[in-house]
């Protein structure tokens, strides 16, 4: 049985989880999304990356952004080494790619805001 | 060069946002007044997610949350004023006189309604007792946050961060992505103060270790940092003599708390509820006639989806704000409760938000809002924590309320 | 029995055999050996008070107890004054050492001024209450304290105009829980002393001081009382000097002197030996380091350490004029040398609790201690019981030079004939420093025979208060230049205009604390959370620096550690 803190929304559920042959069992959980979080942790566990990366505009350096959808939780600090070297040059609407992640894992990185500000 | 509206709205963060666009729906003239060179306050600086679960559904970082709101500010015919000051506000036969110190020179704005959407400001070192040398290294989470989020400097190697508020977790998580090693999360009360979520995804995550029940007692170097003392504390929050234990590090970043910002409305003398530290308001947020207050300046929130709901709220009652002779009853935060808001209700009550925190962390528990005997409302919770912020609507639109008639929300 | 005598007596009477006093050419030596800082200091403190000589009692007691830290050094080392001879040489960037260099500019002499710090004014001089006292102490009235703080005070207004900086003088309250009666000889001598007074009784005191304490049954009123902001006069004192010539090195600290034929002929510091003709000691704590190393040490410092909290101004109307409390029984952590501050009302418009008094060996023994603060609390809640801890915003710790006469020491040498003292400078020392300047520089101009200076200008031009300007003229300030339009600290209202102003002074800023100090950026209720990171990319503009160059202070206070960078 592993003890878990369900990040899917401000609630944080405290779940009880285990994996048996491929059989999950939870309790805890107050919603069905916090049955698939529970799947997630114990096999692959998923994460959001937020952070930002850097423009050519020294007045406003860093633009923020984000995983597209969740990448495996193992991969953020690659991802974080991928991000450091991009550098943002041309406007762009929040939610537009800024790269993808094809080296590392599936998904892209998007931006959270429009840029320039 | 002066600028008459209807509804003036102090404040270009997420209360103010949607107070603007909201008392713009109603048809009123709106005036929107940022103190920095762009919209958005705080969630500028706050890249992480989390934001807008409930009222999106999504969890949005939080420059997309408030990018979702600028999109929005664009369709509607407000005035916006960046880089604009506040700095006097006056009674005026028009309502209030707005006095604005601008780049381009001294303003005032005149407005029959006044939104104060001003934000919290950080509990700082020296409120909570830190002594010691006074070196650099030594910040608050938020200053902390900009400094990283927005600038790219890095405020430390080595941190330490008293507090586990949310934004101190937070900040642990992001401090650690960017390559400074955070040797630990320390918290003076018994329980954590911010989400559950974020213990787990900020700390555990990254192995970032909370230390409860401990706090830092004093810097150590001059002119940079070079060490903290941690002590445990007692039930009373104070320092135990003997527990101390130096921790090297060259930074110490605060999270210790939000103290809701009200200079500029105390200066018109309206009562300040000395727990929430917010104006008393009634249920659309007004203090006194033709003011407003929402969002964290009001009371700190938890969560911003409650900011702009709070500003929705207020911002469509500032838009109809007319003067006439108004009667009140008043919410009491009863058993159990921190504090309730809103403190007080204009007649008639109609349907509203009430937001309380409770006192103690709670098992299964019912809340309850009563007027004398007579249940209006109730709620059963599965836990309830102080930090959390609740939330429970109310419709008193078919009840009879007098005038000053108490209205108790209480834990059974 | 002869005075060494009895004094040895006396000594021996109370600590046994551990101290005894030897006569020296004309000061009194205490030896001994002791790990007792507090017994070292009632020692010299007895043989002070017994002992009637020229000089005064110096330390030469062994000290086996816990030693303090080593004296903060500038880290720079250069050449850059080596050989340079200035007519006088400065040591220290107090309130006295620039006030003292500002009347030297008064006649023709080549000035110069040092400052081991990064700026001037950063040790008792910016870490006072900012009280100019009335000079009430008349048991000690045959002192030099008592000498120039009335004199001083007298200075202050015309002082402060000439310099442009803010000074009101708003009278002091001092209260007390006897009946009236103890008074009325008080009231007499003050009056006779030049000191107006006026008697309240408890309704009339109330009707003033609506907070006051109960029981507090009456009080004088001073109202030649008054307030500056120590840190600015200091600032404007020095921009002053160099604007009429005089040269300010800071980060140069003396490290020691050669002296021959009791003359200083040589003066060592880290950026080169200089040969002044004249040295003055302004050195604060240190200058007993610095008679010592002019061979002219005939007094000693004992630092005492006192602590300050401020108020956030929006309690201001608690107290609408200084008061202080008398006669409330024992003070813990408070020397009878103070009658234990007060709460002052700042010049800012802050109230201002303390000083509290702790003997200390540490002479930078800055650090603040929660037991000062529930001192000064517990003290000054005794003149209202308005007063709480949760209004306060930020509290600081100074030491004061106090000698074991607990006088000033504002003489020329005693032993050495070409250095001059303003040594010993504790309360009423701010009060005291535009008198004692003009003593000084006119004994240096005799020592040098100098003839006036027909050039020199009294008047600075300060950094304009945009706050303080009405809407008219703040606007066409801002017409002229926009950046008096963008306010960055939002607590005390400071545009980005005052503090590039603040930058582009005489006296070089360019630190975060050095601007605070100046317009008061980061000094409200935030206390720099917000404007901190704004200022801080304002420097590194104006100077054209990277961001982790921007300091907090002075070297080795960078406020941040490079560009972010996963590892």
């Amino acid at each position: 049985m592993t003890n878990l803190i369900c990040i899917t929304c401000p609630i944080g559920c405290a779940l009880q989880a285990q994996l048996v042959d491929g059989k999950l069992t939870v309790t805890g959980h107050t919603c069905a999304r916090g049955e698939e979080f529970a799947r997630a942790e114990l096999t692959n566990p998923m994460r959001t990356l937020c952070t930002t990366v850097r423009t050519n505009d020294p007045a406003c350096p860093l633009l923020p952004v984000r995983t597209q959808g969740e990448i495996p939780k193992a991969a953020m600090m690659d991802v974080m080494r991928l991000l450091a070297g991009v550098t943002v040059t041309s406007p762009l609407t929040c939610g537009d790619v800024i790269t993808s992640l094809a080296p590392i894992c599936d998904g892209n990185v998007i931006a959270t805001c429009d840029w320039p500000f | 060069m002066s600028i008459q509206t209807n509804v003036a709205v102090i404040g270009g963060g997420p209360a103010g946002l949607a107070a603007a666009i909201a008392a713009s729906k109603q048809g009123a003239d709106v005036l929107l007044i940022e103190r920095e060179a762009r919209l958005g306050g705080i969630l500028k600086q706050c890249v992480h997610d989390g934001f807008g679960v409930v009222r999106f559904g999504e969890k949005l970082a939080g420059p997309e949350y408030a990018q979702r709101f600028l999109n929005e500010l664009r369709e509607y015919p407000i005035q916006t004023l960046t880089q604009t000051f506040v700095d006097k506000i006056k009674p005026h036969p028009l309502g209030w006189k707005i006095n604005l110190v601008t780049a381009q020179g001294m303003r005032q704005a005149f407005a029959k309604a006044v939104v104060f959407a001003t934000g919290c400001r950080e509990r700082t070192a020296r409120q909570i007792g830190i002594h010691g040398t006074r070196p650099a290294g030594v910040l608050t989470a938020g200053s902390a946050q900009y400094f990283t989020n927005i600038l790219g400097q890095l405020p430390g190697h080595r941190c330490v961060i008293l507090g586990s508020g949310d934004i101190g977790m937070i900040m642990a998580r992001r401090l650690t992505l960017e390559g400074a090693q955070v040797l630990g999360v320390y918290e003076a009360r018994a329980m954590p103060s911010g989400l559950p979520r974020n213990v787990a995804q900020c700390l555990h995550d990254f192995n970032i270790p909370l230390h409860l029940r401990k706090t830092v007692t004093r810097c150590f170097g001059y002119p940079r940092l070079e060490a903290v003392e941690i002590a445990s504390v007692d039930e009373h929050m104070q320092p135990i003599a003997g527990t101390e234990e130096r921790i090297d590090c060259d930074a110490l970043i605060l999270s210790v708390g939000l103290i809701p910002e009200n200079e500029l409305l105390e200066t018109l003398r309206v009562s300040i509820d000395p727990v929430t530290r917010g104006p008393v308001c009634d249920q659309h947020g007004m203090v006194a006639p033709g003011l407003f207050c929402c969002g964290n300046a009001a009371h700190v929130n938890d969560l911003v989806d409650y900011v702009s709901e709070s500003g929705e709220i207020v911002g469509t009652a500032a838009a109809q704000y007319t003067e006439q002779p108004r009667q009140h009853a008043k919410i009491i935060a009863g058993q159990g409760m921190m504090y309730a808001t809103p403190q007080k209700i204009t007649l008639p009550a109609g349907k509203f938000p009430l937001y309380f925190r409770v006192r103690e962390e709670l098992g299964k528990s019912r809340v309850v809002v009563r007027l004398g005997d007579t249940v209006l409302a109730k709620k059963t919770y599965l836990t309830l924590r102080p930090p959390e912020m609740e939330r429970i609507a109310l419709d008193l639109s078919q009840v009879a309320l007098q005038e000053g008639q108490e209205i108790m929300v209480e834990i059974l | 029995m002869s005075n060494i005598t009895r004094i040895n007596r006396s000594l021996h009477k109370q600590f046994g055999g551990r101290f005894c006093v030897v006569p020296q050419q004309q000061h009194l030596s205490l030896q001994g050996e002791s790990d007792n800082w507090h017994a070292i200091v009632q020692a010299g403190r007895l043989a002070a008070v017994l002992f009637k000589g020229e000089g005064g009692v110096v330390n030469d007691v062994h000290y086996i107890g816990e030693q303090a830290q080593p004296t903060r050094l500038p880290a720079v080392q250069d050449n850059t004054l080596d050989g340079q001879a200035p007519d006088v040489l400065v040591i220290g960037g107090g309130v006295i050492g620039c006030a003292i260099a500002r009347e030297l500019a008064r006649y023709q002499m080549d000035v110069m001024l040092v400052e081991k710090e990064c700026d001037v004014a950063m040790h008792a001089s910016s870490r006072n209450d900012g009280m100019v006292h009335p000079g009430l102490d008349l048991k000690h009235k045959n002192t030099q304290k008592h000498h120039y703080n009335h004199r001083g005070n007298a200075m202050f207004k015309e002082l402060c105009a000439e310099l442009q900086v803010p000074f009101k003088r708003s009278g002091q309250y001092l209260c007390f829980p006897q009946p009236r009666w103890l008074l009325w000889a008080g009231k007499f001598r003050w009056n006779s002393h030049g000191i107006p007074s006026r008697f309240y009784n408890q309704k009339q005191l109330r009707r003033r001081l609506p907070h006051i304490h109960p029981a507090l049954k009456c009080g004088m009123f001073f109202p030649t009382a008054g307030a500056v902001c120590p840190y600015t006069l200091t600032i404007a004192y020095a921009e002053n000097a160099i604007e009429n010539g005089v040269r300010v090195h800071l980060n140069t600290a003396v490290l020691g002197m050669d002296v021959h034929e009791n003359k200083i002929i040589a003066v060592h510091t880290n950026r080169g030996t200089l040969k002044p003709k004249l040295v003055i000691n302004a050195a604060g704590v240190f200058c007993e380091d610095i008679a010592a190393f002019a061979q002219d040490r005939f007094f000693s410092i004992h630092p005492r350490r006192g602590t300050n909290i401020i108020l956030d101004t929006k309690f201001s109307k608690l107290m609408s004029r200084s008061a202080s409390t008398l006669g409330t029984g024992a003070k813990e952590g408070y020397s009878k040398h103070t009658k234990g501050g007060g709460v002052i009302h700042t010049v800012h418009g802050n109230l201002l609790l303390g000083p509290n008094a702790v003997e200390t060996i540490d002479k930078e023994d800055f650090a603040t201690h929660a037991q000062d603060l529930r001192t000064v609390f517990g003290h000054q809640t005794k003149t209202s019981e308005a007063l709480h801890p949760a209004q306060g915003i930020t509290y600081f710790s100074g030491t004061r030079a106090a000698t074991f006469e607990e006088d000033f020491v504002v003489r020329r040498g005693l032993y050495t004939k070409n250095i001059i003292h303003a040594a010993g400078m504790q309360s009423p020392g701010l009060t005291a420093a535009p008198a004692v300047a003009v003593d000084v520089a006119q004994w240096a101009a005799d020592m040098l025979q100098a003839q006036p200076n027909e050039d020199f200008n009294p008047q600075r031009q300060g950094i304009v208060d945009a706050t303080s300007l009405n809407n008219f003229a703040r606007n066409t300030l801002i017409r002229q230049s926009p950046d008096y339009g963008i306010i960055l600290c939002r607590c005390e209202q400071i545009s980005k205009g005052e503090i590039l102003a603040a930058m582009r002074r005489p006296l070089p800023c360019d630190s975060i604390d050095g601007i605070k100090r100046r317009v008061r950026a980061g000094m409200g209720r935030c206390q720099g959370g917000f404007c901190c990171p704004l200022i801080t990319q304002v420097i590194a503009d104006e100077l054209g620096i990277p961001l982790d160059q921007v300091r907090k202070t002075g070297e080795g206070s960078e406020l941040l550690c490079g560009e972010i960078k996963p590892t």
